[in-house]
């Protein structure tokens, strides 16, 4: 490694004071740049309505169809670790706000090469890094600025601002059904007070049937699992009393090292009976609490239910769903009222859950366990959704969450800004005009900054089959004649204003985008050197 | 060292795997789509010829069947894969119109290509694809459609024959169709929630190799592919009781865990007879009930076996839990998995039986079945096949099933449409007037549309070896004077007006009786859109590496 830092630097003409840069550092910059500009390119044409889809066939051999941003960079192989470190940004911006992970990696794109025109100029990058963290502020409270309030209360505004989401997506035209679920299902589970959502409190349950139309929000649980059939029991139970059982009813096994030594004919009918009797027991205890659904916990040790179990089951009536995973009891014990049970002792009827129906369907294809009209519900919701094969269902689902994660930002930071490369204009422009007020090689990198931004609706223009030059100029030219809000309108091809076409997105996207991008290519900026660790 | 970064990076790509964008891509996708559409055209309609299969372990599929065929292909592109996967798809939800349903998508793909060639938006296309779609689904229901208890049986037989015109059984449609129609009308059900339902499953299709395919029967009742499990047994019985079982009939062995010690030698006896003793209980108390047919999914030994002829019952053991399980359904009984009841002993009761008017084992070629005639409760089907050999066996039980589910779908939607090329002509004419009226950049994707469904006329033709092009024309010019005609001229009746494969000629199908069901037609309509548009909207695409995931490569 000595050879490293003995890298003799090539010595440029001293007359230019400013910064001499080294010849190694900066082109492990421009190689950062150079890989991380490729990811974003890889993305930019899937951004906005007109965006269009990747197929991507993994190591897997899987094929995935997706048009999300966080879900490509996710499946595909970044090899250069300035390149991973975009497809993290992507991640990070799906976790903080959970939707325009598209537009995040397209403006750190953008930034790397304003930044590049900046190190050119011969600009220290820690400048150019401490000017754009600047930028990215200012940028900020300029989209604060524009930003309209908005009530949670005002259905109307979420679902303008789901749609929008929506579409952009592959399921664009089932957006009229998706928006509204995505809207109910946050609002179901916020007050007026709240400023955060839980989303694992919303479950998606996918079926492969139907058609993505006949995804609904559900009045109840869904489960994931089917109703044990198998010995004829019931399928439908009106006034359920629900037990969540983290048992098994089978009968016991001795341990491994152990055995049970026979040596009297009488013995061998007490065993099979004492294992009946076992059972019986059980469900003695179980029945006396009036419980009529079993939900079983998924075990490896031994049979959720055996074949005994399941006759008596039928004999009494009950509805058993078994292989409940692990990770699901604390979401259905919160949303069924009911208290998971983990010893047959202390099965009571204060941990039952109560519910008008519980009932197996298949209305729309596939079957699917419903839990409805449940007593003391918890704060949770269900989502059905479905779709005519995989591909679809999951690009449903990611579709949906990605409206989920909309709502949730409004409930988060209740603010709208209009979509449609608006804001971006905007800030750009009045950043320009900050730049102006500025000295030194600031006013150079906030320019840039302001330049940078501009990308959004050209993208968005390129990607709808226009001309980007003519759109963003004259774009440009009608925010500096003072309309604030207009916007690329892609369907007619035309500039209008976007707040009357409905095209609405969270502030915290936005927000959350810029200083993500900012912060990354910042990070990105000052690194200098990069040595491989064995 | 210096040397890590001299390469220069610009030209390095910093993916994984290869990508292809673009154009590029489109066209593979498309000519993917071709490819596949080109191996199963020439096995559509009435004069579309057979496929034969050779796998890599020498298994021989002789099909007709789209879903079939492409199943059995092995697809290396992600498009080519979206293609089969989309007739599987409508082999799953309708049954029929696999075929057709890849060579629409793959003609809407390869014209929606050519529009982005001539520059207009993918998104555009697909705009006014989906309002194409749209409207032909509309027009197709408002007028074409003809509910069939209008046409009566006669129509679902109808239906039927031109399901199977097609398949390797078109020749003894006289024979099948009715057969199929009765199956189906027998399996009626109607559920808890009042709905009534035709289950395709429920139709028991047993296969039988000799004798001719005409010697095919149609049993009322269930035919099980099983004999009685000793020679002894009566082989007829009448007014049977019936008892479903899924419990083991042979010699109690302790669960695993439990070891039995014998100390004594007379012990040893005792502990042997012990284990034939709970068994046999189990079959005193089953018989005691009165049952005097024993069905089960399981084994019964010769000792139980003894216990059954001498109480004059019929036993059959092995038989499929599905068979079972529809059996009880049948007869009124239930499939009984354990004896035990809720005192912690065990007991058998008599509500546990179905009845049926008569269980008799028939030889039927080389094979014994036993057949469970009247049932009780809800009356049974079942279709045994015959036929020269196993593929032909093998083809036919895949064509009656497409038959079956042409039936039940309309039996359940209720309505048809004519075949032979009438909806899809229809539908362009229609489209082709409703794209002029139309004044923006979808006017071009919807004409493309109206052209694309030409492809079924055209290739039925084809495959008939009649010339194509006079023949879609002069359905074409009939279909157009048919909606250019006002309501109540006789000229609308031109609407009905479809192929005539082995003449050349066009004519009124529906008199003909070529029908389709509804369904069939606007369900394969909408997942060939689907499908072109799930294809078109990709622009990249991105193969990673298989295995090593993430090698770092600077």
């Amino acid at each position: 490694m000595t050879t490293l830092a003995a890298t003799p630097a090539p010595a440029k003409s001293g007359s230019n004071a400013a910064f001499n840069d080294k010849g190694k550092p900066m082109e492990v910059r421009l190689s950062n740049m150079v890989a991380a500009k490729a990811i974003s390119d890889a993305v930019r044409t899937s951004l906005g309505p007109r965006g269009m889809d990747k197929m991507i066939q993994t190591s897997k051999g899987e094929v995935i169809v997706t048009n999300d941003g966080a879900t490509i960079l996710r499946s595909i192989q970044a090899l250069h670790p300035a390149a991973k470190m975009l497809v993290d940004l992507s991640a990070a911006q799906d976790v903080e706000a959970g939707d325009g992970t598209t537009s995040v990696v397209v403006l750190a794109g953008s930034l790397l090469g304003g930044a590049e025109k900046m190190l050119n100029k011969g600009i220290h990058p820690t400048i150019i890094a401490e000017s754009f963290l600047k930028a990215s502020v200012k940028a900020v409270e300029y989209l604060t600025e524009i930003s309209v309030p908005i009530n949670l209360d005002d259905n109307a505004a979420l679902l303008r601002a789901a749609t929008t989401s929506l579409n952009s997506k592959i399921v664009s035209q089932y957006s009229s059904t998706l928006a509204p679920i995505a809207v109910q299902a946050v609002r179901r589970l916020v007050t007026q007070t709240s400023s955060n959502v839980d989303l694992r409190d919303i479950r998606i349950v996918k079926k492969v049937g139907g058609t993505i139309e006949d995804t609904e929000l559900v009045e109840g649980v869904v489960l994931n699992q089917n109703v044990v059939v198998s010995a004829g029991g019931p399928t439908r139970v009106e006034k359920a009393k629900i037990g969540l059982i983290q048992f098994q009813l089978s009968a016991p096994k001795p341990d491994m090292d152990n055995t049970v030594i026979i040596n009297d004919y009488r013995q061998m009918d007490k065993v099979i009976k004492e294992g009946r009797q076992y059972l019986l027991n059980m469900f003695k205890k179980i029945k006396k609490t009036g419980c009529n659904a079993l939900l079983i916990q998924k075990s490896i040790l031994r049979d959720a239910v055996d074949e005994t179990a399941l006759s008596f089951l039928k004999k009494l009536n009950i509805l058993v769903v078994k292989d409940v995973e692990r990770d699901e009891i604390e979401f259905l014990s919160k949303s069924l009222g009911c208290k998971p049970i983990a010893d047959i002792e202390a099965f009571t009827e204060d941990k039952l859950g109560y519910a008008e129906l519980v009932e197996e369907t298949s209305d729309s294809g596939p079957k699917v366990v419903k839990i409805t009209g449940v007593k003391h519900k918890g704060k949770t919701v269900s989502i059905l959704a479905m779709g005519s094969n995989n591909l679809v269902l999951e690009e449903c689902e990611r579709s949906l969450h990605d409206a989920l994660c909309v709502v949730r930002c409004l409930v988060k930071k209740r603010a709208l800004i209009a979509g449609g490369g608006s804001p971006e204009i905007h800030v750009s422009r009045l950043l320009a005009n900050y730049a102006h007020s500025l000295k030194g090689m600031e006013a150079y990198c906030f320019q840039a900054y302001a330049d940078a931004l501009e990308v959004i609706p050209t993208t968005l223009a390129e990607n709808a089959g226009l001309n980007p030059i003519a759109i963003v100029t004259e774009l440009r030219n009608r925010h500096a004649l003072g309309e604030r809000n207009a916007g690329i309108n892609v369907r007619t091809g035309l500039i209008s204003n976007i707040l009357d076409e409905d095209v609405v997105q969270p502030l915290l996207v936005s927000t959350s985008a810029i200083e993500l991008a900012t912060e990354t290519i910042c990070l990105l900026l000052k690194i200098d050197d990069y040595v491989q660790a064995r | 060292m210096s040397g890590l970064f001299q390469r220069d990076p610009r030209a390095g790509a910093f993916l994984g795997g290869d990508r292809v964008s673009g154009q590029d891509i489109r066209d593979q996708n498309v000519i993917a789509a071709q490819s596949i559409a080109n191996i199963v055209k020439s096995s559509l309609g009435p004069l579309g010829l057979d496929k034969m299969l050779v796998d890599n372990i020498g298994e021989v599929t002789i099909s007709n069947d789209g879903a079939t065929i492409l199943s059995l292909l092995s697809v290396e592109h992600p498009a080519g894969r979206i293609f089969v996967d989309l007739a599987q798809k409508q082999d799953k939800e309708v049954g029929d119109g696999t075929t057709s349903v890849v060579i629409i998508a793959a003609e809407l793909l390869r014209r929606a290509n050519e529009l982005v060639k001539a520059k207009i938006h993918p998104t555009t296309v697909i705009t006014g694809y989906r309002l194409a779609c749209r409207e032909a689904c509309r027009f197709m229901q408002e007028q074409l459609s003809i509910r069939v208890d209008v046409l009566g049986r006669e129509a679902l037989i109808n239906a039927a024959k031109t399901s199977m015109s097609s398949k390797i059984i078109g020749n003894d449609d006289d024979l099948f169709a009715p057969m199929a129609v009765d199956a189906m009308v027998a399996v009626k059900s109607v559920n808890n929630r009042g709905e009534t339902k035709y289950p395709v499953k429920a139709v028991n299709v047993l296969k039988a190799h000799g004798k001719s395919a005409r010697e095919s029967l149609f049993v009322k009742g269930y035919a099980l592919n099983c004999t009685v499990a000793s020679q002894a047994m009566k082989t007829r019985i009448t007014n049977a009781k019936i008892a479903c079982l899924d419990i083991n009939l042979q010699k109690a062995r302790m669960q695993l865990g439990v070891q039995i010690v014998v100390e004594n030698p007379e012990e040893l006896e005792a502990i042997r007879r012990r284990e034939s003793e709970i068994t046999l209980e189990r079959v005193r108390k089953i018989l005691a009930a009165g049952a005097n047919v024993i069905l089960t999914t399981k084994g019964i030994d010769d000792l139980c076996l003894k216990e059954f002829v001498e109480a004059g019952a019929m036993a059959v053991r092995r038989c499929r839990k599905e068979d079972l399980r529809r059996i009880a359904r049948a007869t009124g009984g239930t499939l009984v998995s354990s004896l035990a009841n809720l005192e912690g002993e065990e007991s058998f009761e008599p509500t546990l039986l179905g009845t049926a008017e008569e269980v008799v084992q028939e030889r039927i070629s080389d094979d014994e079945l036993i057949l469970i005639k009247g049932t009780k409760v809800v009356s049974s089907a079942s279709i045994v096949l015959r036929g020269a050999n196993d593929y032909m066996l093998d083809e036919m039980e895949r064509a009656l099933h497409d038959t079956l589910s042409v039936i039940k779908r309309t039996l359940e939607s209720g309505s048809v449409v004519p075949g032979g090329g009438a909806v899809e002509t229809a539908l362009s004419i229609y489209l082709e007037n409703f794209a002029t009226s139309l004044g923006s950049r979808e006017q071009l994707a919807i004409a493309e549309f109206a052209g694309a469904l030409l492809i079924i006329p055209k290739t039925l033709a084809v495959n008939a070896a009649k010339d194509s092009t006079e023949l879609v024309a002069k359905l074409r010019s009939c279909h157009n004077a048919a909606q250019k005609a006002n309501a109540g001229e006789p000229k609308k009746a031109y609407l009905r007006y479809g192929l005539d494969l082995l003449n050349g000629q066009v004519r009124d199908n529906v008199t003909a009786g070529v029908l389709e069901p509804t369904m069939s037609k606007t369900r394969s309509l909408k997942s060939a859109f689907e499908a072109a548009v799930s294809l078109l909207r990709i622009d990249d695409a991105i193969q990673c590496v298989p295995g090593a995931p993430g090698v770092l490569i600077v």
